[in-house]
């Protein structure tokens, strides 16, 4: 029995330890497990983090450089968390901060072109004003020094104008100012007076087209930006050569500045706000902001035409072409003096129409009614309010003479009524007393 | 006399037209110098303002107040214009007729007619007839 007792301690010690060894075993087991598992965790939530930082650091800042404009969206670091419910919160707040950026953006654009807009247009409008002062002292002096005081003044307005007019555009307002149908000659031109190197183009090329009068203002505004844009990025004892001619189609207008050029970027940059269909930023031209191309755009989508300056000048710089289709182009009819300058007609020549009456103190002759002198009527001619308007001057003179007859003709009747009224007035007390005795 | 520019202005500036200059070539004009255009010329190479005196000059004289009345430009505009066509032999000047102006003992043209002329007034006024 005593000898029992040590083999079931033994038993039991052994049961013991094998229970605590499968034990230890399976503890080991799990906290092999449980370590994995942490570490992916810590894993897990640093990549998140990391993902976080990049989010906030790398692609939310790139999303609010560049509002509603299409530069790839930065992806995710790490594609596995992206699958995660984690990393689509991530996208959708990116989504939710995108929209807000664009509605904040859109917003201070929107107020930004709506004041320029306002304040550019009474700008404008002053320069107009001026201009139609400098014209009038132009007509009324004849002094060559003042005029060429006048002539600098007005270079200077006219260019003022047409930077105010040129932002206006851009923030969406109209060129304004409505011009006859004008040769293209003429535009090209107009486009000339309103740089500051006018001296520096020369035009050539003779042909009879005119621009039509609506796209005479845009088309005037287009080419001076372009033509500006020459006289300005080539050297000041340069030319500028600006040719124009028929195509098949419509007409072209080419500008050939001996400037610098452009390198690609910047062909590539003119080209995307050339073609105008961007909507353009006013907040992003730059500083100074570089208005030229963008206000080429916009008035090239508008009114239909289209300008390149994606080529190589013969002479070194940019050739600008501006392409009008035949749509905005109409022919020229052949310019006619409406009083060209002929001898004077001896007075034997001139066939004796009006009839003169007599001579006057002076000596002159007289002038005699085109029409005999009208009986005058005692009863007002019918008035026909119906009559349609654009009579003659003398059906005008003779409604409005039977007009002031009529009055003159009614008072007249008036007065002789009048009297008839107060003749008996006396009368009528003595009736009114009469009536009671009666 | 002058057709009045429309609201927004000339479309082509006066400082274009005369190349930036102010000064005519040469002062001998004034508003009833009589302008005619030389016929053996052609009118290449000219300015469309240049080309467009010409051709009003060329079916006889016209005064220099007309032909800038007739362009639209300042009458001190039009005298750089036809300072420099005479200079390249487009344009001659005829002096006034004989009773538009009427030169003083010193010899001068005053600017305005100074005496009352039936003659001429008569004339004005057959020519206006005959446009009717």
């Amino acid at each position: 029995m005593t000898d029992q007792i040590p083999q079931a301690v033994t038993w039991g010690l052994a049961a013991a330890l094998l229970a605590t060894a499968v034990l230890l075993l399976r503890q080991h087991g799990i906290t092999a497990r449980q370590r994995r598992r942490n570490a992916d965790l810590v894993r897990e939530v640093r990549a998140r983090e990391e993902e976080l930082r990049h989010l906030v650091s790398v692609r939310l800042p790139a999303l609010a450089d560049h509002p509603g404009q299409d530069v790839p969206v930065i992806g995710p670091r790490d594609a596995r968390i992206a699958a995660t419910e984690y990393g689509r919160h991530l996208e959708r707040v990116l989504a939710l901060f995108s929209v807000a950026v664009d509605h904040a953006h859109a917003r201070a654009d929107r107020s930004a072109k709506a004041a320029l807009q306002a304040s550019m247009r009474s700008i404008q409008a002053l320069a107009n004003e001026q201009q139609i002062s400098i014209a009038e002292m132009q007509d009324r002096h004849d002094d060559p020094d003042v005029l060429r005081d006048l002539l600098e003044i007005d270079h200077t307005n006219a260019q003022f104008g047409r930077r105010a007019q040129a932002i206006a555009v851009l923030c969406g307002s109209w060129p304004g100012r409505q011009r006859a149908t004008s040769p293209l000659i003429d535009v090209v031109r107009g486009a000339t007076s309103r740089i500051r190197d006018y001296r520096r183009i020369r035009v050539n090329g003779q042909i009879d087209i005119a621009v039509e009068s609506r796209a005479v203002e845009p088309v005037v505004l287009a080419l001076a930006e372009l033509l500006d844009n020459a006289a300005r990025h080539s050297q000041p004892d340069t030319t500028v050569e600006v040719t124009v001619q028929t195509v098949h189609n419509g007409a072209c207008v080419v500008i050939d500045d001996a400037g610098v050029g452009m390198d690609a970027q910047a062909v590539e940059s003119a080209g995307r706000l050339l073609d105008g269909h961007r909507t353009v930023d006013v907040t992003r031209l730059g500083d100074p902001p570089r208005f030229g191309f963008a206000v080429i755009g916009v008035l090239a989508q508008r009114y239909g035409f289209s300008v390149s300056v994606d080529t190589r000048s013969p002479y070194g710089g940019v050739r600008a072409v501006a392409l009008l289709p035949a749509a905005l182009l109409t022919h020229l009819e052949p310019d006619t003096p409406e009083f060209p300058a002929r001898p004077a007609p001896s007075p034997e020549d001139i066939p004796r129409r009006a009839v003169t009456e007599g001579i006057t103190e002076g000596g002159l002759p007289k002038r005699r009614r085109r029409t005999p002198r009208r009986q005058v009527a005692l009863e007002p001619e019918p008035f026909d309010a119906e009559e349609p308007p654009g009579r003659s001057p003398e059906e005008n003179a003779r409604i409005m003479g039977a007009f002031a007859r009529g009055t003159r003709f009614g008072r007249a009747a008036g007065r002789i009524l009048d009297d008839d009224v107060i003749a008996p007035e006396p009368a009528t007390p003595h009736d009114n007393e009469g009536t009671p005795h009666a | 006399m002058t057709p009045r520019p429309r609201p927004g202005g000339r479309l082509v500036r006066s400082y274009v037209v005369t190349d930036g200059r102010a000064r005519p070539t040469r002062n001998t004009l004034d508003l009833i110098t009589l302008l005619t255009a030389a016929d053996d010329l052609p009118p290449t190479g000219l300015t469309p303002e240049k080309r467009r005196v010409t051709e009003l000059c060329r079916h006889g004289a016209l005064s220099l107040g007309e032909v800038a009345g007739h362009l639209g430009l300042p009458v001190s505009v039009t005298k750089v214009l036809v300072a420099d066509l005479m200079d390249s032999g487009h344009i001659t000047t005829r002096a006034p007729s004989p009773g538009s102006s009427y030169p003083d003992e010193q010899g001068e043209h005053p600017p305005t007619a100074r005496r009352f002329d039936a003659a001429i007034l008569q004339e004005v006024l057959d020519g206006l007839r005959a446009r009717l």
